[in-house]
């Protein structure tokens, strides 16, 4: 069995790698055979540019890693990327942490409450078509009147799109106990919140699994995005809007940016599935992921 | 059977409103009364209300009308003061709790302490004869053993009374009728007062010191057979001559209960 999970999370990696590839190969061909100048269909203008501007080669795009940093005294690009990925990941883990206790107790008050479940979860949806960017300057403007610290903001922020996904799943999870295992813990005269600990909660595990997966990502995107909105954070948000002045001097810069706001989201969503192998050790194979 | 009877079920009527159907007569005036340390069976075509009156014996749904006592208390006292323990069809386990810690759950609720619930735990590992799986989760044994720990998690706290859904209706045949005299022998060593749903007259007449017969539509009891097999039974029991009558005897008790109603046809196995 353990062999046959190493196997296949080396079946994963390689054909996470081959899918890279294939993309970087489709672009030098089309940066290879496009016109220079981009062109028009029927009129439209519809195919891109090719020069280096528009499109870096993709190599140059990894060799921008190992440049020097403008402005950043003799330190490398990916160095100075490492530090601000460093800062975002903190304030998106953080966020994360707020975001699914904020969840999980949604989740919980709307599994006790039939009322509440019906009440707060068309808001609780609703909450997601707002826009990021509106809300990013109310949030300052009431940390600011707190007088919490500036990074609190992308905290916020970042909790506040990774809570949706793991209310909704979690919620799932704690209705799913089967009608029998209610029964036995009725039959013990066990009170609702001795069910909850002894077996709704476990029950929804499997379930909030994929939640915390989707969280883990939204909370990075919070953090960037905060970062963009309000500047005065140093983080990956920050570096994409410095990089992108620079676009003229060093096209490819954007995208090394690019590249450490993407292997953030990857490790986030790493530490997720670290965990679950950890919690779900003991369950049977089909309830894993 | 000096002693108080170990449940006194008295003029029970249940009525479930359904939505479209209107009003459903369950169980309509049934009284039973098992004695301590009595093995009883409710038999009886689906609809009966046999589940039911189980369920109402558990205090899990309260009747429209009547009255339900467990060893001399109200059902909700009984079932606060854990007089019973319960087994399903599904053996219910968590898959998430290793075997033992499956049947410590009712001694986790009652707040034994650690050292208590792992000598509990592996003293009814050894009665139901699987002393080392301890250590394995639930979804590692097969559905017989799965059956067995059910039947270990019930009685771990050592309830005077068990209370079982058709718990081997599960099972293949002759892994059900292994479990059947596991059963026997535990409630014999154990001193166990039985109420058993099942819907198989062979596994009512082999199991039981009395089978009650049932109806639908209203839910009743129509006949309480004694079935009078003794207590020392083994599998030479199922091959008596005694034992065939006293099937046929139910199986007439369920076909008479049903022709006198003109009703639908009876599950006769």
């Amino acid at each position: 069995m353990v062999t046959r999970r190493v196997r296949s999370a080396v079946r994963r990696s390689v054909l996470f790698v081959v899918a890279l590839g294939l993309v970087a190969v489709c672009w030098e061909i089309y940066k290879a055979v496009g016109p220079e100048a981009g062109g028009d269909i029927f009129g439209w203008r519809l195919i891109p540019k090719t020069n280096d501007r528009v499109m870096p080669h993709t190599w140059e795009m990894f060799a921008e890693l190992t440049r020097p940093a403008i402005g950043q005294r003799g330190q490398l690009v990916w160095q100075v990327l490492l530090g601000y990925s460093w800062y975002t990941f903190q304030m998106s883990v953080a966020g994360l942490i707020v975001g699914t206790g904020i969840g999980v107790l949604l989740a919980v008050v709307m599994a006790r409450f039939r009322i509440v479940e019906r009440g707060l979860l068309p808001y609780v949806v609703l909450s997601q078509t707002i826009p990021l960017i509106a809300l990013a300057p109310q949030v300052t403007a009431i940390r600011g009147s707190l007088d919490w610290p500036q990074w609190t903001s992308a905290v916020v922020l970042a909790a506040f799109l990774s809570f949706f996904p793991i209310t909704v799943s979690t919620l799932r999870g704690l209705q799913a106990a089967p009608a029998a295992s209610l029964e036995l813990m009725a039959s013990y005269a066990a009170g609702w919140w001795t069910t909850l600990r002894k077996l709704r909660f476990p029950t929804a595990i499997p379930y909030m699994v994929p939640g915390l997966k989707l969280a883990a990502t939204a909370a990075v995107i919070g953090v960037i995005v905060t970062e963009i909105t309000l500047g005065g954070l140093r983080g990956v948000g920050y570096a994409t809007i410095d990089y992108s002045q620079k676009v003229t001097s060093q096209p490819a810069s954007v995208y090394a940016a690019v590249f450490a706001a993407a292997v953030l989201g990857l490790v986030m969503f790493a530490m997720i599935v670290g965990c679950e192998t950890y919690v779900m050790r003991n369950r049977p194979q089909e309830e894993r992921g | 059977m000096t002693s108080q009877p170990a449940v006194n079920v008295r003029d029970i009527s249940m009525v479930f409103n359904a939505e479209k159907s209107g009003q459903v007569d369950a169980l309509r005036d049934v009284d039973v009364t098992v004695d301590s340390g009595e093995f009883v069976s409710l038999i009886g075509p689906s609809g009966c209300g046999k589940s039911t009156l189980l369920r109402l014996i558990a205090n899990l749904i309260e009747p429209t009308a009547g009255t339900v006592e467990v060893n001399g208390k109200s059902a909700k006292q009984a079932c606060a003061d854990q007089d019973y323990g319960m087994a399903f069809q599904q053996s219910g386990l968590f898959d998430w709790r290793s075997v033992a810690k499956n049947i410590e759950l009712p001694l986790e609720l009652k707040g034994w302490d650690k050292a208590k619930r792992a000598a509990r735990s592996q003293e009814m590992l050894d009665l139901v004869k699987l002393p080392d799986r301890g250590a394995h989760m639930p979804w590692q044994l097969s559905g017989g053993q799965q059956q067995r720990i059910a039947i270990a998690r019930a009685l771990a706290s050592h309830p005077p009374l068990l209370l079982m859904d058709e718990p081997f209706g599960a099972l293949d045949e002759m892994t059900r009728e292994h479990m059947q005299s596991e059963l026997l022998q535990i409630c014999e060593v154990t001193n166990t007062t039985v109420v058993f749903v099942t819907h198989s007259i062979p596994e009512a007449v082999y199991l039981s010191d009395r089978v009650v017969v049932m109806s639908a539509g209203p839910g009743r009891i129509t006949d309480v057979i004694d079935v009078g097999l003794g207590k020392n039974r083994d599998e030479g029991t199922r091959e008596g001559d005694s034992f065939y009558k006293k099937i046929t005897e139910v199986r007439e008790a369920l076909r008479g209960a049903e022709l006198g109603d003109g009703a639908r046809g009876i599950e006769d196995r």
